[in-house]
């Protein structure tokens, strides 16, 4: 059947044999620029007209109902001016580089130990994977009765005698923000393990068995070899994982609220709690567009970062 | 040739952004008509708590019952973003006819706002003769009514009559001296004497405003209206710093259970319904909804909080939910005669049957002497109740302020100046 076809694709394609150079390239023309133009316009009026209109409400004194004034750079000015907000901020910071870090270093090591050789390297990468498609808000509802003054890990530290150490861990000034990390640690890493491992299959065995032979150590093997040959993979990762977490909204939602007393508010609940349920809409619309305006800088800084590297290479 | 070429691509490319444009308009007015019914049919929004079934929609069941020509679309709506989801409904036009709505402006649900941006249609004599004397201000604007009341709610303690005998308290404290030793004594039992939901901001503000009842609005029923005209601040009243300490004392007293600050709702209904707990800080309502999950010994009633010293017993009472009508529902007769049948009094004993809540028409004239509020009737009778103060506050942030504030003063991280502080800066925002 199959050499029937070819037979009659050759016999059809033979006289045109002159042709094929136009041909080849109207097929290479498939498609017109303009066939795309209702998913540009929907971006558009989805997308980038909603976020330039909230971002002109950044600058009125807005409610979320009825009439506005303009009210020029007031909400910039008192977002800059409230200490608050600049906890807010720094908190955002620090779970975004932190669970990048942690995420990629676990991802990295998980990915060099499920690379080749272990057997039971494929039910390995499902079940590090897992976490990643749950839902973050499911999960963290999970995690919050793992930190519950009454869940297990109290339970455990009662059980071994240490029932002083025993505390509510999502509602501690201390901890509550630690708390908020692991669990972005333990549902971001599978995704990074899974980048690395793609970025590893590129990282050719012969190299590697050469530095073996020059006498190279692991590390030197590693540092020299491996971590050359994934620079884009690091920069992928890193990249998605600090655009995720500067944005880090459910998990906090859902393990603390944004609590104890604000401990663990990020920009993005703020906006959310100022904008809707406090009806500052105007002041919640100026913390989202600063809140933009930093994903903006260190996407860039980071991209630049490792892209220029990469040209080296 | 070129040219058709470019004018064909210049139709095409025009048909397909007219095409995309009109795709997106209807994706945008797809359910801008919900709320034009026609005039026997209509929909109807409340917010919900639970998976029970709502009382707003038993009453709608029963009135379709009564009335067949009669269709309600309801449109149950989670509690904790109800306000939030009324707003964006009404900013977008597609609202329900029927809004369930709060008095005043303290909340995202707060009718007063709403009608000042036009949202919501006036009402009428029936819901105006319904208004509780002297709170006229948080269901009015502009002199119309915009907020017909349904219920008359206590909001003080929920205790287990029934579990306080287990543990050897005979009678609800009240004296402080009395309540802390009571405390004492179910601590060493392993047990509290109230589960505050401290993670949980309502419940928090639920908690300082029905302590404050008895130590600021005892003595001055009139504060809120002192701080409105600026005679008065939180930071420079005693009663609301005594009130503050009060919560720290209790919490140092091993009045509350273990992890309070990180307990949410579910600490309530467990350590009430569990045993593990006497009470807790909760609407009049919730007795019902715990007692249906507790044993039936446990035995709820409504107790008011300890009066300070020298002082009297006070406690929180008011109508905290309503019923609005959507300015483009005005004309739509088959919702206004829903609103209107919510005030006779067959409605307003059904509602009561359903919900737990005393009816805002009949309360005063009902026998409440072996119900849940029967150690608070005498309160009730002699007028020593106020509304709950944050449906009077100007704005949403400064109950923010006290909901976030008591969990501060609950993990060590606030004090009680800088929480009244933050409520006097976010009254004067």
């Amino acid at each position: 059947m199959s050499a029937t076809l070819r037979t009659r694709d050759e016999h059809r394609e033979q006289p045109r044999d002159d042709t094929r150079a136009p041909r080849r390239s109207r097929q290479l023309s498939f498609g017109h620029w303009w066939w795309a133009l209702p998913g540009i316009v929907m971006v558009l009026a989805i997308h980038y007209v909603a976020t330039s209109i909230g971002g002109f409400f950044a600058f009125t004194d807005w409610s979320g109902i009825g009439s506005f004034a303009f009210v020029g750079l007031d909400n910039f000015v008192k977002i800059f001016s409230d200490p608050t907000k600049f906890g807010s901020l720094l908190n955002t910071l620090f779970l975004a580089f932190g669970s990048v870090i942690i995420s990629n270093v676990a991802g990295l090591v998980l990915a060099l130990g499920l690379n080749r050789g272990l057997k039971s390297r494929y039910i390995l990468r499902v079940l590090f994977f897992m976490p990643v498609v749950l839902s973050p808000l499911a999960v963290s509802y999970i995690w919050k009765f793992i930190f519950d003054y009454n869940g297990p890990i109290n339970l455990m530290l009662k059980s071994m005698g240490l029932g002083e150490y025993a505390k509510a861990w999502v509602a501690d000034p201390t901890w509550a923000i630690w708390t908020v990390l692991i669990v972005l640690v333990w549902q971001n890493t599978g995704i990074a393990m899974v980048i690395y491992i793609a970025g590893l299959s590129s990282v050719p065995v012969e190299v590697e068995e050469a530095a073996a032979i020059d006498g190279a150590t692991l590390w030197q093997r590693f540092v020299h070899v491996t971590l050359p040959g994934i620079r884009p993979a690091v920069a992928i990762s890193t990249t998605l994982g600090l655009v995720n977490g500067l944005r880090v909204f459910d998990q906090i939602m859902a393990l603390t609220g944004g609590g104890p007393a604000g401990a663990t508010e990020t920009l993005a609940t703020q906006v959310y709690k100022q904008s809707f349920a406090l009806g500052n809409f105007g002041f919640g619309a100026a913390l989202a567009l600063v809140l933009t305006v930093i994903i903006l800088v260190f996407a860039v800084i980071q991209q630049r970062a490792t892209s220029g590297k990469q040209g080296e290479n | 040739m070129a040219q058709q070429r470019r004018s064909r691509v210049l139709r095409t490319t025009l048909v397909a952004a007219t095409a995309a444009t009109a795709l997106i308009l209807a994706g945008c007015s797809g359910s801008s008509n919900e709320s034009s019914g026609d005039s026997n049919s209509f929909t109807f929004t409340f917010a919900t708590s639970n998976n029970l079934k709502s009382p707003y929609q038993s009453l709608a069941d029963d009135y379709m019952a009564a009335n067949p020509d009669v269709k309600i679309t309801s449109n149950p709506t989670p509690n904790d973003k109800y306000g939030e989801t009324i707003r964006t409904q009404l900013s977008a036009g597609n609202a329900s006819d029927v809004i369930q709505t709060t008095p005043g402006s303290g909340d995202a649900r707060g009718l007063v706002p709403l009608a000042e941006a036009g949202f919501l249609a006036p009402l009428g004599d029936t819901a105006k003769n319904l208004v509780p004397k002297g709170s006229e201000s948080i269901f009015e604007y502009n002199g119309e009514v915009y907020g017909q009341p349904l219920d008359f709610t206590v909001a003080s303690i929920v205790a287990s009559m029934g579990t306080a005998g287990q543990n050897g308290i005979t009678e609800f404290p009240t004296t402080m001296d009395d309540l802390y030793a009571d405390c004492s004594t179910l601590t060493a039992a392993g047990k509290s004497m109230f589960a505050v939901a401290g993670a949980a901001g309502p419940n928090a503000g639920l908690t300082a405003q029905a302590i404050a009842a008895s130590r600021v609005y005892a003595e001055t029923p009139d504060w809120n209206q002192q701080r409105a005209d600026g005679k008065v601040t939180f930071a420079g009243t005693d009663g609301w710093k005594d009130t503050l300490q009060t919560i720290i004392d209790l919490k140092n007293g091993g009045c509350f259970q273990p992890g309070v600050e990180g307990g949410g709702f579910d600490a309530i209904t467990n350590g009430l319904a569990g045993g593990t707990s006497i009470g807790g800080f909760i609407p009049s309502g919730s007795a019902v909804e715990i007692a249906a999950a507790a044993p039936a010994e446990a035995d709820f009633k409504i107790q008011p909080f300890p009066a300070p010293d020298g002082g009297k017993q006070y406690v929180l009472a008011s109508s905290n939910y309503t019923m609005s009508l959507n300015a483009k529902s005005a004309d739509n007769s088959a919702a206004k005669d829903f609103i209107d049948w919510l005030a006779t009094p067959e409605a307003q004993q059904k509602y009561f049957e359903y919900s737990g809540e005393l009816p805002i028409s009949a309360y005063q004239d009902m026998d409440l002497s072996d119900t849940v509020y029967s150690s608070v009737v005498d309160l009730l009778t002699d007028g020593s109740y106020t509304p709950l103060p944050a449906n009077v506050w100007p704005n949403p942030s400064v109950y923010d302020a006290l909901q976030t504030g008591v969990q501060g003063l609950l993990t060590g991280q606030k004090t009680v100046d800088q929480v009244l502080a933050d409520m006097d800066s976010a009254w004067d925002a």
